[in-house]
């Protein structure tokens, strides 16, 4: 299965985000539980957690890059040899936990 | 806890309006060993906004100074420093508060110059940020137009990142004082800046967008809903030219005159009360410049509704402009004009189209 990390409408007036830090390279499996992305508002920091297992296979937008809210940050999988579609669109989305601090 | 800029690409980098206060910041004050900051948790806390991050570790407790809550010293000490030779930026954190520090702003800085006969200056730089954000009567005005009739004061309104910091670069290098005015609802919107450092000339407008039907001038966050509008006037057919003032004292009347010429309308927005506001102003100034050729002008006007500001979040939007209301008086403006035969010269009130 393919999924996707979307960036989340979490803080009020804020339209696009900055990628600040990924938490591991392509290939790492992130547990429920694990920081896989921080992401910075203009005020905030919003951590991005596992909420399933996963694997990292495609980052679509780099550390100090900007993504616009609602859109996709990465592509993880199951299992390490799942092959990619040629479009994010089909992916769904990968269960998360955000803190924002 | 952030990180100290953006990454770069080739000609601008994008940044948080915090991130471009705090580049001019420190820009200026690598340059300028005179220049200190006062303000209220600007320190170690990095300012209300983060728009003070870093500088308290790179210059130390000598140049950014905490201060208690009391804007009228914080302006006095300011001030008085920038006449003993420093130059300071005093930070009020609501441009409410600054009505504390009027004495000295008004009554000492904008006038040393002229009362020493040009032996003394106060370039102090208030820096303070305007706009309703869900905080009330008393957090939540935008009183530039005040400040605006004070001689020997400047006054400023960036509306993009880039602008605030080429707005605050310019505004630490003058010999007299300047008021800088941010808006509590631009500061989560990046914007790009050029990697290049320079400054935004005070006493410069920027056309916004470019447009032949009317003219809408307007300064900080209302630009960007009147951009909104003009798209909203797009879809009908209606081409509006956007003229962010950026700096109110002095105003651009060449560049918002030169427009109003070609358009033959005017639509003045802003976001404080419509009496004696900024709009009045512009639309006076441009009927003077324009002299007899200017009788079939029409003007009309748009401000926040003659009330306190709620801190209830539908009477707060039914107080100020919007975009669908600023699209409705373009539009009223605009269809009026091509009705009329005769010249018409009446001054449309228009803050009660809804």
């Amino acid at each position: 299965m393919i999924y996707q990390i979307s960036v989340p409408g979490l803080v009020a007036d804020v339209e696009e985000i900055r990628v600040l830090e990924w938490h591991g390279c392509i290939g790492h499996e992130f547990d429920a539980g694990d920081l896989i992305v921080e992401l910075e508002t203009h005020k905030a920091l919003v951590e991005v957690r596992a909420g399933q297992r996963g694997i990292l296979r495609q980052i679509l937008v780099e550390e100090g890059n900007w993504q616009k809210i609602g859109f996709p940050l990465c592509l993880m999988t199951d299992t390490a040899g799942e092959p990619l579609p040629d479009s994010v669109e089909s992916a769904g989305d990968l269960l998360v936990a955000f803190e924002i601090t | 806890m952030f990180s100290e800029m953006p990454k770069e690409n080739d000609a601008t980098v994008k940044m948080y309006f915090r991130e471009a206060i705090i580049r001019a910041l420190r820009e200026e004050m690598r340059d300028d060993p005179n220049i200190v900051l006062l303000g209220q948790d600007i320190g170690a806390f990095g300012g209300s906004y983060r728009e003070f991050d870093g500088l308290y570790g790179e210059f130390g407790p000598r140049r950014v100074r905490d201060m208690p809550v009391a804007e009228a010293a914080m302006v006095g000490v300011g001030v008085g420093a920038a006449a003993a030779g420093h130059r300071s930026v005093v930070s009020i954190t609501y441009m409410d508060f600054l009505m504390l520090g009027f004495d000295p702003l008004i009554n000492y800085a904008a006038k040393l110059r002229y009362k020493t006969g040009g032996q003394l200056n106060a370039p102090v730089v208030v820096k303070t940020t305007a706009g309703a954000r869900g905080q009330g009567v008393a957090h939540s005005q935008c009183l530039e137009a005040w400040l605006m009739s004070v001689p020997g004061l400047k006054v400023v309104a960036p509306s993009t990142p880039a602008d605030a910091y080429g707005l605050l670069k310019a505004a630490l290098r003058e010999t007299g004082p300047v008021v800088y005015v941010d808006h509590k609802r631009l500061f989560p919107i990046p914007g790009d800046v050029p990697i290049a450092e320079g400054i935004t000339r005070i006493g410069h407008a920027a056309i916004r967008r470019v447009g032949v039907d009317l003219t809408i001038t307007t300064h900080s966050f209302m630009t960007r809903v009147a951009l909104e509008a003009a798209e909203l006037l797009a879809a009908e057919n209606i081409s509006a030219e956007v003229i962010d003032l950026r700096s109110l004292a002095p105003l651009d009347m060449d560049t918002v005159t030169a427009s109003v010429r070609r358009t033959g309308i005017l639509l003045t927005l802003e976001e404080g009360q419509m009496t004696c506001g900024v709009g009045a102003e512009v639309a006076t100034r441009v009927r003077e410049r324009l002299g007899p050729a200017g009788s079939a002008l029409r003007t009309g006007r748009l401000g926040a509704l003659p009330v306190p500001v709620s801190s209830n979040p539908v009477l707060e939007a039914a107080c100020l402009p919007g975009a669908h209301r600023v699209a409705a008086a373009a539009r009223a403006l605009f269809v009026g004009a091509a009705a009329e035969v005769l010249a018409d010269t009446s001054t449309t009130h228009l803050w009660s189209t809804s």
